[in-house]
């Protein structure tokens, strides 16, 4: 029999199996609890940098509310730069794009199933990124001198087509039309202002579900309002902003304060988002305290431990044992167990997202990698590893025979 | 490696105030300048109750109340870490405590070994040379605490001088044992002794381990 085995048995003799095991099953559950939340957060707000999805990134269009005062003037309803970069520095804004309006007349006629439809039109041009549909060919530049205009391409919020379908088409007799159908339809638009007239053709090429506008190319739009506009240095009065905290209550407080107001229920989105967040906090603290509960049990089982076998440490270190060789014994008990915990956390995580795996994919949220899950796990382990390790260490130093005189003296 | 054991004005706490009184004024130990030197055999003569296993501790460094102080080739032993204790537990001080310190779940030959592995002093055979010197190699398979405790006295001997040392500290070495083992252990440890050119510091109240003294002390 070796020396190394006769110190083992010596010092596991006190060793309380119970107690380790109420450690391991409460740590177990703590950290299993804190790992899934974790891979449950991520997998859920992967969505995040998908765009369109129920819990995206949120973009809330914003517009000074109307009223009876400055209904009519144009300084009231727009934004003034003082306003944008205020908002820009709102801790909760990621972005901010501008609506340019256009300055001059549009009318659209378009030739449908033999039956002229003719309306006027305001169109609006807002930063590329802002797009959640990226039509192929989504620019404009003007013609060279001569040649004829390139067709303009509109991108229209999807609310517009499904409002002529069931509404409008419907209850007249016209026929529905589908996506597809519409963007093969040209539309005449006939451009005016400051005593010039075009005529243009254009077409819609997309549809998107997060702007309410008919969209087109700002390079259409710079070229177009140079043109036919009277005032080139208008401010906008809409506002798309991309904000990294959705539902954020200080956005609405925001928005009441300088009585913004957005469109559309994005925000009601995002209040979800919101939501999921703070309840994955909340869940990932339960871990969290269940988790340190669990490491002062250990604590208190090594302290136990450590004060029954005092005696014998106490006569190791007196043969010249150093409290490091003998610390070594309880380390390995501690470094085992946590890693069985942590082992074992990870498998639940992983058993848990095989579970929502299945029903979030038809929802169209797929999983993420569950590294970040099993690193925040290794951290976690290791801080409670490193605090048990230092727990042994300090108990066992002060177990040490020494005089003890030098602290007294120096 | 230590050549002397200074006190100087060494006194047990539990003796403040006492200082005049019995057995503390007729002391040659306590209060005095005091130095044990290699390769000397101190023979440290005690009544029960004037402190002599505390001295082995003070010296031994496992206890600290007292005042005055003790050095190592004039180093103050307070100055020392636990790094420096656990090297000269192993490699300068050897010490066999009064009440032996054996465990009791180990077996006589197991509790050897748990000292040898960390100095890896002696081989087996020696091990099995000196348990069967002390006649008690029939027990190296029995638990200490199966021992009676004069065969404990033994095992805990052989332990002690399992490691090089400069001074080997015996708290009643003998206690239990009869003239004829006392003989035996007298003559083993002073072949280590010698071997080491160490110094021995024997205590006794009464029956004293059989070395050749150098020097007597009066507790």
């Amino acid at each position: 029999m070796t020396g190394q085995s006769t110190v083992w048995r010596l010092l596991r003799h006190n060793i309380s199996p119970g107690q380790l095991v109420g450690y391991a099953a409460a740590n177990l559950i703590g950290l299993a609890i804190v790992l899934t939340a974790v891979q449950f957060y991520r997998d859920v707000t992967a969505a995040w940098d998908s765009d369109d999805s129920f819990i995206s990134r949120d973009y809330l269009i914003i517009s000074k509310r109307v009223n009876s005062l400055v209904g009519f003037s144009d300084e009231g309803s727009t934004f003034s730069t003082d306003e944008i970069e205020d908002l820009k520095s709102q801790p909760w804004v990621r972005e901010v794009g501008e609506f340019t309006a256009a300055e001059f007349n549009v009318s659209a006629s378009l030739d449908f199933w033999g039956r002229g439809m003719s309306t006027a039109l305001f169109l609006e041009a807002i930063p590329d990124e802002f797009f959640d549909v990226k039509p192929f060919g989504w620019s404009w530049e003007p013609a060279r001198d001569g040649m004829p205009q390139p067709e303009v391409p509109i991108v229209i919020s999807k609310d517009y087509l499904t409002l002529y379908n069931f509404g409008f088409a419907a209850s007249r007799g016209y026929p529905q039309v589908s996506e597809a159908t519409i963007g093969a339809i040209p539309i005449n638009l006939s451009v005016s202002g400051r005593g010039r007239q075009s005529y243009l053709r254009g077409r819609i090429v997309g549809f998107s579900s997060r702007l309410n506008t008919f969209a087109v190319p700002e390079g259409f739009m710079t070229w177009a309002n140079e043109h036919f506009a009277d005032n080139t240095d208008s401010r906008p009065s809409r506002l798309i902003l991309e904000v990294n905290t959705p539902g954020d209550p200080a956005i609405s407080r925001y928005f009441d304060e300088h009585d913004y107001e957005s469109a559309g229920d994005k925000a009601d989105n995002g209040r979800a988002a919101y939501f999921l967040s703070v309840v994955t906090g909340v869940v990932i603290a339960v871990g969290v305290v269940i988790s340190l509960l669990a490491f002062f049990i250990l604590l208190l089982s090594i302290y136990l431990l450590l004060q029954k076998n005092r005696d014998k440490l106490r006569m190791l270190m007196m043969l010249g044992y150093t409290p490091g060789a003998v610390a070594r014994y309880y380390y390995r008990i501690v470094a085992t167990i946590n890693g069985c915990i942590l082992a074992g956390a990870v498998a639940c995580m992983l058993s848990a997202q095989h579970l929502w795996h299945v029903p979030l994919k038809e929802i169209g949220v797929g999983s993420e990698s569950p590294w970040m899950a099993i690193l925040t796990g290794t951290a976690i382990m290791a801080a409670i590893t490193a605090g048990n390790f230092y727990a042994i260490s300090r108990n066992i130093r002060r177990t040490f025979p020494h005089p003890h005189r030098s602290s007294t003296r120096k | 490696m230590i050549n002397e054991i200074s006190l100087s004005h060494t006194l047990p706490k539990v003796f403040a105030g006492m200082e005049h009184d019995e057995p503390v004024s007729l002391s040659e130990v306590w209060l005095k300048e005091l130095t044990f030197r290699r390769p000397e055999r101190y023979m440290i003569e005690a009544e029960s109750g004037t402190g002599k296993s505390s001295l082995c501790s003070y010296i031994y460094g496992n206890r600290g109340d007292y005042s005055g102080s003790i050095f190592f080739d004039g180093r103050d032993t307070s100055d020392l870490t636990i790094a420096d204790w656990c090297r000269l537990r192993t490699h300068a001080l050897a010490y066999l405590p009064q009440e032996m310190q054996l465990f009791a779940e180990l077996t006589a030959m197991e509790n050897i070994e748990i000292k040898n592995r960390l100095t890896g002093c002696k081989d087996r055979k020696w091990i099995m040379n000196a348990l069967e010197r002390l006649e008690i190699a029939a027990k190296a398979d029995t638990p200490a605490g199966r021992l009676s405790v004069g065969q404990q006295q033994r095992v805990a001997i052989v332990r002690a001088l399992c490691q090089p040392f400069d001074f080997i500290l015996i708290d009643e070495p003998v206690s239990h044992l009869d003239a004829r083992n006392n003989a035996i252990v007298a003559g083993l440890i002073q072949e280590e002794a010698t071997a080491n050119g160490a110094a021995i510091l024997a205590t006794s109240v009464g029956n004293k381990i059989n070395i050749d003294i150098t020097q007597t002390v009066k507790l």
